[in-house]
C-alpha cells in the first residue's frame, strides 16, 4: 500500500460516518432519573491562545447587535446562544489563569464540570471526559477533581475513539479485568476483616475506612462491568491513519475531535465533555495562504493590525469547528424528538483575556444551546464588581442538577439573563 | 467573660466525662479555677471540663487533661483578669495531672500509617526493580497532620484513591507480567513526504519556501529543522529512509561559500506531538554528506530503527550557527564572530533589542538592515567595546535569541543551508524489540527469578510469591497468607503469568501492603526495621538488612547505616521540605515590584537549606550550628539575596561570622520566604513559625471570626502600630505577646531573606503587575521606594529584651534545650507517624536531658531518638 500522505484529506469522508451515526437510537442510561426530567448535557470549550477581544465581542448590546468578524461562522446560530462580555473570575494574570477558567480560583480547587459530572454522571458509560488536541501546553488544564487534581486530557482521535467504541478483543480483557478485580477486592476485605480483629479502637477506624473504601470501590466495579456487558454503540466513522498530532495539524485534530465529541453525545456515552483547543507556535496554513508567524507569536500581536488580523483568521478557524459542532448537535434528535442541541449547554470561551498582554479580565464567554433564552449580548459592567463568571457557572450547574448557591466568590447566578 | 477566646483547640470536642471520680482536693481547685468559664452549655475554647468522671482509656479525654497540664505548666491559665492559685495549689494540681498523664498517657498509639506518594513510589520501585516508576500527576497529594505527611491520621484512603491503587496496581502487573498478545508481525508500509509534509514551528515561518524545506543550522528543534507531520512509526522496527536534498549558497551569503560537505543528521524523536527538542538530547541514526557544489537533488537512502511512536527528524548539522554543548557556550562564540567584525550590526542590535513584542523573524531581519543602513546608530556608545553578558529570562529577551532571529532569516534569504525536496519512509521490513521491552522483560527476570526444569508450577508460584509477598508486607510471610495467595493465583489461569498477574494485583492493593503499623504493641524486627527504613530513607527495607534482633546496638548501627547510604537524601528532603517548610517555596512568587526571580532562584534556596542540614548530619556538628553555625552553601544566584560575589550555578560551603545576620534556620532565605507571602511579610506568621518549629511551643490557632491582620503597604502605618492595637486586647495579648515579638525580631528580612533596614514602599500599585513584568525583564529594577525604617525590637514574656535577630539568635543558644526538644519532637512526629503524648514526651525529656547541644550533633541525636522506647513502639 502507498499513501500520499501529503494530499489533503477530504472531510467530507470523515463526515460520512457521522451522518450514519445520527440515526442511530439513543441509547436508554442505565438507571436514568425519573423520566419526566429529560438528559441535560454540558459541553465546556476553551480556547487556549484566546480571541481578540474587540473583535470577538459584539460592539452593540442587546438582541440587535452585529456579529464580530471573528463569531461570523456562527451566524445561523443566533437565535441558539449568548454572548456575554464584562465576566471573569477577578484572578491572576498570565497562563497560569487557565487554572482558574473552570474553578474560579487557582489553588487545589474543583472544576464546575466535575460538580457537574458528580451529580450526572452515574447515567452514562462516562461521566465525563476531558480532550484536547495532542499534547496540552504543561499548564492548561480545564477539568479539577474535588481535590484539587487536574484530570489528564485525551489528545489523540484513535485514542478517543477506541474509549468510546471499543473492540472485541478490548472488551474481552477489560472484562477480565474487571471481573477478577471484583475477586482481588474480595480477598483484601478478608484480609482487612481479620486485621481488624486483632488491633485497637482507633485503629480499627483506620481499618474501617479501608473497608468503606474497598465496598465503595466494588460498587463502581459493578456499575462498571453493566456497562461492559451492554454493547459499545456501533458508529461508522473513518479515522485517518495517523493521528494528527503535530502542532501545524491541531486544526485537523480538533475537527476530528469534535466529530467524536458529537458521537459521544448523541450515543449518549457520556454528558459532560471538556476540550481545551491549544496553542503552540505553529505556523497555520489557512485558505492556501501560510501566515506570517506562528500562532503564538501572532497571540502576541502588539496590536499591529496585519497580526491581529491573521490571529483572528485562526480564531475563526476555531468558531467554524464549533459551529459545524452545533450543526450535528441540531440536526440530532433525542429521545423526544427535539434537537440534541436543546439539551446541551455549549460554553465556548477562553481563560486568557487578552493573549497579547496576558491580562485575564473581560474573558470571552459564549454560550450556545441547552434550550435557553438565547439572542442577546450581554455586556456586565465589570467595574460595578458584583458580578462574575462563577454566576454563569452557577446557573448552568442548577441546570444540571447540582445542588450548588456558590462557587468560587459567585453568590449568584444568572438566571435573569437566560430563563 | 464569653467574649474571651481561650480557644482550646477546636478538636477536643466537648463530650461529658466519664470513668473515675476526680479525687476531691484537685476537684475543688478545678472546680474553683477553671469551671466558670470551662463549662455549661458553652464552654470557653470548646474546653468543658465539667463532670464527676474522667475517663482515662478515651484518647480525647488524656489528650484535653494534657492541654490543661500544659496550660497550668506555662502559667497561662487561669488567665491574668482571674483569680490565680496560689504556687502551691498549682502545684498540687500539676502533680496530681502529671500522676494520671504518666499513668494514661502512654507512650506509642500510631494508627496505620498508609504509605504516602512518595513511599508509596520508592516502595514499587524496590519491589519491582523499576527505578523510573512514577505515578501520574493525576495521583492525589497526601494530607499532613501533626506538620508531616507521613502521620498515620492524616494519610486517609478515600474511594478515588483506592481505585487509583487498584488501576495502578493493574499497570504494574501488566508492566512485567503483560498478557499475551500472539507473536508480532511486522506490518509495512510505504509513506512519500513532499516539503510540506513537514512540520513548521519556527515561529517564524520562513523555513518553509515552495518546493523545499530549508535547513538553516541551529541547536534546537524547534528552529528551522524538519520533522514529518503525518508519520508515526506504528511498530518498533527497521525503516527504510531515502531523503533527496540540496545545499543551497548564493552571493549574498554573509559567509564565505563553503567547499566541504554540508551534513545531513537524521534523528529520532520520542513524538510527533513534542515542539522543544534539543538535538544532542537525540538518538543520532544516520548521518550523509552533501555535496556543497552539487546543485542537483542528491538522494539519500539508509535503514534505521525507530521504536513505536517515534518519527524521524532532520537537520543540518555543521552550519555556522552550530555548535556542539553548552547554548551559553554556543551563543557566546557566535556573538562574538557577528558582532565584533561589525560594529554598526552590534549598535543596530543593542538599538533593536529584542525588538517590539510579537515581531516576526522576518520583520526583525528588515528593522535590523534598515538601522545598519541608517544614520540613527551611536557607534561610539562604550557598551560596543565589550561583548554583551548572557543573561536569561524570557527567550525574547536574551542577545543571543535577538542575533539568531536575524542569521536564521539571513541564511533563510541568502544561504546557507540545506534544503529538504522530499522524503521517503518504508517499513517496519523487520521489527526489533526496542529498549522499553528490553527493560521490561529484564524486570519480569528479577521478579520471576529462576526456573529449575523439574520444578513443578504449584511449586514455582509459591516461590515467586514467598519472596515477593515477604517483601511487599514487609515481614515473613506466613503460610496460611501464602497459600491462599498461591491458590488464587493457580486458579482458572491457563497461563502461570496471568495467575501471577492476579496475585500481584491483590498484593498491591492488600492493607498490608498500602499500610505500616498494624500490628499493636512493642513493634517486633519486621515492623522495626520498616518503621527504621521509612523514617531514615522513605524507602522499604532492603531485603537483605531486616533486623536480626531488637537491640540497642543493632538499632544504632542500623540508623548509621541508612543514614550513610545514598537514600537518605529522601529524609533530608522531606523533613527539611516540612519542617522548615521549603515545599511551599513552589507556590510562592515574589512580587515584581521587589525584584527579579527565578526557578533558579528558588532551587538554590532549597538547595542551600538541604546541604546545611545535610552537613549538621553528616559531620554531626554540635546541635548550637543549628542556631548560630559559622557555614553555610551558597552560589551565584543567591548573591542577590545575601549580597556577596560568588560565581557559577554550583553550590559552594561558604565560612559565615557566627553572631551574624544571616546563619542558621533562622536567617535561612528559604525559611523566610516560606513564613511570608511574596509581596509583605506577615511578622504573627513567622512568630507562630518560630513558636511552632524553633521553640516548640505551639500557640492554638486564633478564633475564627477574627480577621487577619492586611499589611499596610502604603506605609502609613507601621506594621508595629498595627501589632500594638491588636495587642491592646487582653485576650489577643495572652497569645500575641509570645508571638510578636519572635515575628518582630525577624522584620529586617523582607519576603525573600533579604536584610534590610527600611520597609518597601511600593511606588506601582499591584495591577500593573503585567507591566511591570515587562520592566522588570527590561532589567529597570524594583518598583519601591524606601519607606519606614524597620524597628525589630521587643521584649519576650521573660523580659528579655531583643534589638533585632542576632539578640534572638543569642536567646536561643542560651536555652538551647527549647530548640534542641522541638527539634526531638518534630524527628519524633516524623519517625513514628503519631502526634506525641505525655509519656512520649517524657521520652523527649530524657533524650534532650543526655545531649549537650555544645557537643552533641544530629546524628547523635537520631541515634538516641531510634533507641528510645517512644520509637520502639506502636
Amino acid at each position: 500500500m502507498k499513501t500520499n500522505i501529503n494530499t489533503t484529506r477530504d472531510r467530507r469522508a470523515f463526515l460520512k460516518g457521522l451522518g450514519v451515526s445520527l440515526t442511530l437510537p439513543m441509547l436508554e442510561s442505565l438507571g436514568a432519573a425519573s423520566p419526566a426530567a429529560a438528559p441535560k448535557r454540558l459541553v465546556v470549550v476553551g480556547t487556549y491562545l484566546g480571541f481578540h477581544q474587540s473583535d470577538f465581542f459584539p460592539h452593540q448590546v442587546g438582541r440587535d447587535y452585529g456579529l464580530s468578524p471573528v463569531l461570523e461562522p456562527l451566524a445561523g446560530f443566533r437565535d441558539e446562544m449568548s454572548i456575554f462580555s464584562g465576566l471573569d473570575h477577578r484572578g491572576r494574570n498570565g497562563h497560569e489563569g487557565w487554572k482558574a477558567w473552570m474553578t474560579g480560583n487557582g489553588a487545589r480547587s474543583v472544576s464546575m464540570d466535575q460538580l457537574v459530572a458528580d451529580a450526572v454522571g452515574d447515567q452514562t458509560r462516562f461521566a465525563s471526559l476531558q480532550l484536547t488536541c495532542g499534547r496540552p501546553p504543561s499548564g492548561a488544564r480545564l477539568s479539577h477533581t474535588r481535590e484539587g487534581v487536574a484530570l489528564p486530557m485525551i489528545g489523540r482521535p484513535s485514542v478517543l475513539y477506541q474509549t468510546l467504541f471499543r473492540s472485541g478483543s478490548d472488551k474481552a480483557r477489560i472484562d477480565y479485568l474487571l471481573n477478577s478485580n471484583a475477586s482481588v477486592l474480595d480477598g483484601v476485605l478478608d484480609e482487612a476483616k481479620s486485621l481488624r480483629r486483632r488491633v485497637s479502637a482507633s485503629d480499627k477506624r483506620k481499618m474501617d475506612e479501608y473497608l468503606a473504601s474497598v465496598r465503595d470501590v466494588e460498587k463502581k466495579l459493578q456499575k462498571q462491568r453493566a456497562w461492559l456487558n451492554r454493547p459499545t454503540p456501533k458508529v461508522d466513522y473513518t479515522l485517518p491513519e495517523f493521528d494528527p498530532v503535530a502542532p501545524d495539524l491541531s486544526l485537523e485534530c480538533e475537527s476530528i475531535m469534535y466529530d467524536l465529541m458529537a458521537l459521544a453525545l448523541t450515543t449518549d456515552s457520556t454528558r459532560v465533555l471538556t476540550f481545551l483547543v491549544p496553542g503552540w507556535s505553529q505556523v497555520f496554513d489557512i485558505n492556501g495562504r501560510k501566515l506570517s508567524a506562528g500562532y503564538h507569536g501572532l497571540s502576541h500581536h502588539g496590536n499591529d493590525p496585519d497580526k491581529v488580523a491573521e490571529y483572528n483568521l485562526v480564531g475563526k478557524e476555531h468558531v467554524k469547528r464549533l459551529s459545524r459542532f452545533l450543526d450535528h448537535l441540531k440536526a440530532h434528535r433525542d429521545a423526544d424528538g427535539q434537537p440534541l442541541l436543546n439539551s446541551t449547554s455549549v460554553l465556548f470561551g477562553s481563560g486568557m483575556g487578552d493573549s497579547n498582554t496576558h491580562d485575564n479580565s473581560n474573558l470571552p464567554t459564549l454560550l450556545a444551546g441547552g434550550g435557553w433564552r438565547h439572542g442577546s449580548h450581554h455586556q456586565i459592567d465589570r467595574e460595578a464588581g458584583t458580578r462574575l463568571l462563577g454566576d454563569l457557572y452557577l446557573t448552568l450547574m442548577q441546570r444540571m442538577g447540582v445542588k450548588v448557591d456558590s462557587f468560587a466568590g459567585a453568590k449568584h447566578n444568572l438566571n435573569e439573563a437566560l430563563l | 467573660m464569653k467574649r474571651r477566646w481561650i480557644i482550646l483547640v477546636g478538636w477536643l470536642l466537648g463530650t461529658v466525662l466519664h470513668g473515675e471520680a476526680q479525687t476531691n482536693a484537685h476537684e475543688g481547685l478545678v472546680q474553683k479555677y477553671c469551671m466558670d468559664c470551662h463549662s455549661g452549655k458553652d464552654p470557653d475554647g470548646d474546653m468543658d471540663l465539667s463532670g464527676t468522671l474522667i475517663d482515662w482509656q478515651s484518647p480525647e479525654t488524656v489528650s484535653r487533661w494534657e492541654t490543661v497540664h500544659h496550660m497550668l505548666e506555662t502559667q497561662e491559665m487561669p488567665p491574668d483578669d482571674e483569680p490565680q492559685p496560689t504556687a502551691e495549689e498549682r502545684q498540687a494540681m500539676l502533680d496530681w495531672l502529671g500522676n494520671e498523664l504518666t499513668e494514661h498517657g502512654k507512650i506509642g498509639g500510631t494508627v496505620p500509617r498508609r504509605l504516602n506518594r512518595e513511599e508509596y513510589e520508592n516502595t514499587i520501585r524496590d519491589l519491582f526493580h523499576d527505578p523510573d516508576f512514577a505515578v501520574s500527576n493525576a495521583f492525589p497529594a497526601d494530607d499532613s497532620a501533626h506538620g508531616f505527611d507521613n502521620v498515620g491520621e492524616g494519610l486517609v484512603l478515600s474511594p478515588p484513591l483506592l481505585a487509583q491503587y487498584l488501576e495502578l496496581a493493574t499497570q504494574i502487573a501488566d508492566d512485567i507480567l503483560p498478557p499475551d498478545s500472539g507473536p508480532a508481525v511486522a506490518k509495512p508500509q510505504e509513506y512519500a513526504m513532499e516539503p510540506d509534509g513537514f512540520t513548521e514551528d519556527t515561529g517564524a515561518g520562513a523555513a518553509f519556501s515552495k518546493d523545499r524545506f530549508r535547513l538553516a543550522s541551529s541547536l534546537n528543534m524547534a528552529n528551522s529543522a524538519a520533522w514529518p507531520a503525518r508519520f508515526e512509526a506504528a511498530q518498533s522496527g527497521v525503516y527504510r529512509l531515502s531523503i533527496t536534498a540540496t545545499p543551497f549558497q548564493t552571493d549574498k551569503m554573509f559567509y564565505q561559500k563553503r567547499q566541504e560537505s554540508l551534513q545531513l543528521e537524521v534523528y529520532a524523536r520520542r513524538s510527533a506531538e513534542q515542539v522543544y527538542d534539543v538535538f544532542d538530547k537525540l538518538r543520532a541514526l544516520a548521518s550523509f554528506e552533501v555535496d556543497p557544489e552539487q546543485a542537483l537533488p542528491q538522494t539519500f537512502t539508509c535503514e534505521v530503527t525507530l521504536f513505536k511512536g517515534e518519527i524521524f527528524g532532520l537537520r543540518w548539522a555543521d552550519g555556522p550557527a552550530y555548535s556542539d554543548g553548552q547554548v551559553r557556550a554556543y551563543s557566546r562564540t557566535f556573538l562574538a564572530e557577528r558582532l565584533t567584525k561589525n560594529r554598526r550590526f552590534y549598535a543596530a542590535m543593542l538599538k533593536l533589542k529584542g525588538g517590539r513584542r510579537g515581531i516576526t523573524q522576518s520583520e526583525y531581519y528588515e528593522e535590523m538592515n534598515a538601522l545598519i543602513a541608517g544614520d540613527d546608530l551611536d557607534l561610539k556608545d562604550s557598551q560596543l567595546d565589550a561583548l554583551p553578558q548572557y543573561w536569561g529570562g524570557g527567550l525574547s529577551d536574551a542577545p543571543h535569541n535577538w542575533i539568531k532571529a536575524y542569521v536564521l532569516e539571513e541564511m533563510h534569504r541568502h544561504g546557507p543551508a540545506l534544503d529538504v525536496l522530499s522524503a521517503e519512509i518504508e517499513g517496519p521490513l523487520s521489527l526489533v524489540e526496542d529498549d522499553e521491552s528490553r527493560a521490561r522483560k529484564a524486570r519480569a527476570a528479577l521478579f520471576l527469578g529462576d526456573r529449575p526444569a523439574e520444578v513443578a508450577d504449584r511449586d514455582f508460584v509459591e516461590t515467586v510469591l514467598r519472596r515477593f509477598l515477604s517483601s511487599a508486607f514487609r515481614r515473613p510471610i506466613d503460610d496460611d497468607t501464602l497459600q491462599e495467595y498461591v491458590n488464587l493465583a493457580m486458579q482458572g489461569s491457563e497461563r502461570l503469568e496471568d495467575g501471577l498477574h492476579l496475585a500481584v494485583r491483590r498484593a498491591l492493593v492488600s492493607p498490608q501492603f498500602l499500610y505500616r503499623s498494624l500490628r499493636p504493641g512493642v513493634l517486633d524486627t519486621s515492623d522495626l526495621a520498616a518503621r527504621l527504613s521509612y523514617f531514615l530513607t522513605s524507602s522499604p527495607p532492603e531485603e537483605s538488612s531486616s533486623l536480626e534482633e531488637v537491640s540497642a546496638e543493632v538499632l544504632e548501627r542500623e540508623s548509621l547505616r541508612l543514614l550513610q547510604g545514598e537514600r537518605s537524601v529522601n529524609f533530608v528532603r522531606s523533613f527539611t521540605g516540612q519542617w522548615l517548610g521549603t515545599r511551599m517555596l513552589k507556590d510562592i512568587m515574589p512580587d515584581p515590584r521587589l525584584l527579579q526571580f527565578y526557578d533558579q532562584d528558588r532551587r538554590a534556596m532549597i538547595a542551600e537549606t538541604e546541604l546545611f542540614f545535610t552537613e549538621m548530619l553528616e559531620e554531626n556538628h554540635p546541635l548550637v550550628n543549628f542556631i548560630d553555625p559559622d557555614f553555610s552553601y551558597r552560589n551565584a544566584n543567591l548573591n542577590k539575596i545575601y549580597g556577596g560575589d560568588l560565581q557559577g550555578s554550583e553550590m559552594q560551603r561558604v565560612a559565615l561570622e557566627r553572631g551574624g545576620k544571616h546563619g542558621g534556620v533562622l536567617g535561612l532565605a528559604s525559611v523566610m520566604m516560606a513564613t511570608a507571602n511574596g509581596v509583605d511579610t506577615q511578622p504573627i506568621l513567622r512568630g507562630v513559625w518560630l513558636l511552632e518549629n524553633v521553640l516548640g511551643s505551639p500557640t492554638p490557632p486564633p478564633p475564627a471570626d477574627i480577621p487577619a491582620i492586611a499589611p499596610d503597604t502604603s506605609g502609613a502605618r507601621s506594621m508595629r502600630e498595627q501589632l500594638n492595637a491588636h495587642r491592646a486586647d487582653v485576650s489577643c495579648a495572652r497569645c500575641h505577646n509570645r508571638i510578636d515579638p519572635l515575628g518582630m525580631a525577624l522584620e529586617n528580612f523582607d519576603p525573600v531573606g533579604r536584610w534590610r533596614d527600611h520597609y518597601p514602599v511600593y511606588t506601582k500599585p499591584e495591577d500593573g503587575a503585567k507591566r511591570l513584568k515587562e520592566e522588570f525583564y527590561a532589567n529597570k529594577g524594583p518598583a519601591t521606594r524606601r519607606g519606614p525604617a524597620i524597628d525589630a525590637t521587643g521584649q519576650l514574656p521573660d523580659g528579655t529584651r531583643l534589638e533585632s535577630v542576632i539578640d534572638l539568635k543569642r536567646y536561643l543558644v542560651e536555652n538551647m534545650d527549647l530548640f534542641t526538644t522541638c527539634l526531638t519532637e518534630k524527628l519524633l512526629v516524623f519517625a513514628t507517624g503519631r502526634p506525641l503524648s505525655f509519656g512520649d514526651r517524657r521520652v523527649v525529656e530524657q533524650i534532650v536531658h543526655q545531649l549537650d547541644p555544645d557537643q552533641h550533633g544530629l546524628r547523635d541525636l537520631i541515634v538516641a531518638l531510634v533507641k528510645s522506647e517512644s520509637f520502639r513502639t506502636k
